[in-house]
């Protein structure tokens, strides 16, 4: 039986909640099915801590709602939009745990997924930091990945620990293994300079 | 044994279902954003596809013939393509919201824009390169980082095959990260004189 605790109100904006909301839900589908395809059992863990986070985010905005709409039908008719969006992306974050669950209830993924995942358009993929990467010792939002090579880390596994969404979190090093996501084009280069193979030039 | 044929089509089934539930995802912010029926109808209508091909996805890895040891696997093949379903309805249920004539809250527009994979669109106008060339000859994605996802022409909104070409007055409806959007308005409108923006 998963522990369930009160949630207390606490004033966030609107929009706060629901850009986490939104950022969240779909960081925790990349990484569920990335630890569906890499069969992780600990990333799938980290997805369905994710999951009570997400819970209590959703908590925190219906009660906005019914505090902004205070008793005033037109303000209500314009709120159930948000309240139905920010219920659409818990159903999102719900569809990643059920993908994580595959991995922890030890059914696994037929091997014909990875097969699958090397087609798709947007991509995940694992990739190993070697010693003589330009990557080392660099700051990830340094690196500001997204512009310069439509790439996002999206999780840093150091230490057999696992770093979520790491990116104002530190600097990379040898030996770090990254989750990224981005067109696969770009993903290759990108395995490349992690890889050290390029020289060391960066992006 | 599962022969090499039937896991090739089970395979692209579920890419197609996974990108297809990804794509609706983006469509769905983007009609909100626009607050645009068109690509609320386009959800929509992806949102049938998506369920007939669920189906066939399902029908197709059960009559495969797997064997004793491969069942958990594809138990866990089943469940991924009934997730991608999962999020195909949650990004149908946003459209849904456009569809009722609900005009979206401002909060919502600030919230997507904001968000670190956001949905843009930009006017295609007479000085942009993009004119006249095709969506493969684009090469929107290498120029931006943004992936296109559909371009509203007048009252259609049309899913962007390669040899499709580019007209003055198309509006690019994109998804990607936030830093591409910028790039890719100068692209389409570089003297940033669309009407309607």
């Amino acid at each position: 039986m998963p522990k369930f605790e009160r949630i207390k109100f606490k004033p966030i904006p609107v929009r706060d909640l629901l850009l986490e909301l939104k950022n969240l839900s779909e960081l925790m589908v990349d990484l569920a099915y990335s630890a569906a395809l890499f069969n992780d059992a600990e990333l799938a863990e980290d997805v369905l801590a994710l999951e009570n986070r997400i819970d209590t985010l959703e908590y925190l905005l219906e009660m906005e709602m019914m505090i902004a709409a205070q008793g005033n039908p037109k303000d209500a008719e314009t709120l159930i939009g948000v309240a139905k969006v920010a219920e659409a992306t818990d159903k999102i974050s719900d569809a990643a745990a059920d993908i994580a669950a595959i991995v922890t209830r030890k059914i696994g993924v037929h091997p014909i997924v990875g097969a699958v995942f090397e087609k798709v358009e947007k991509r995940v993929s694992k990739i190993l930091v070697q010693k003589n990467s330009p990557l080392v010792d660099m700051q990830i939002e340094m690196l500001d990945l997204q512009a310069k090579a439509g790439i996002d880390i999206i999780a840093v596994r150091r230490n057999k620990t696992w770093i979520i969404d790491p990116k104002k979190w530190g600097h990379l090093m040898a030996g770090d293994i990254l989750i990224i996501r981005g067109p696969s084009s770009r993903i290759k280069d990108f395995k490349v300079m992690a890889e050290g193979r390029n020289g060391g030039t960066l992006v | 044994m599962t022969n090499h044929n039937d896991f090739n089509l089970i395979a692209s089934s579920l890419v197609e279902l996974k990108d297809t539930s990804e794509l609706m995802m983006d469509l769905a912010y983007s009609s909100l954003l626009l607050n645009s029926r068109e690509l609320a109808e386009e959800v929509l209508r992806l949102e049938e596809y998506v369920d007939n091909l669920h189906t066939s996805f399902e029908m197709l890895a059960l009559k495969s013939n797997f064997s004793k040891e491969e069942a958990s696997g594809f138990l866990g093949l089943i469940r991924l393509g009934v997730a991608a379903e999962k999020i195909a309805d949650a990004a149908a249920d946003m459209a849904e919201v456009v569809l009722r004539g609900i005009e979206p809250h401002p909060v919502l527009k600030l919230a997507i824009k904001a968000a670190e994979e956001t949905v843009a669109q930009a006017c295609v106008t007479t000085n942009s390169p993009l004119l006249n060339s095709t969506v493969k000859d684009a090469c929107i994605q290498e120029r931006t980082g943004m992936t296109l996802l559909a371009i509203k022409r007048g009252e259609k909104c049309i899913r962007p095959k390669p040899e499709l070409v580019i007209k003055e007055g198309d509006v690019l409806i994109v998804s990607g990260y936030v830093q591409g959007v910028s790039g890719l308005k100068q692209l389409a409108s570089p003297d940033d004189n669309c009407i309607g923006e």
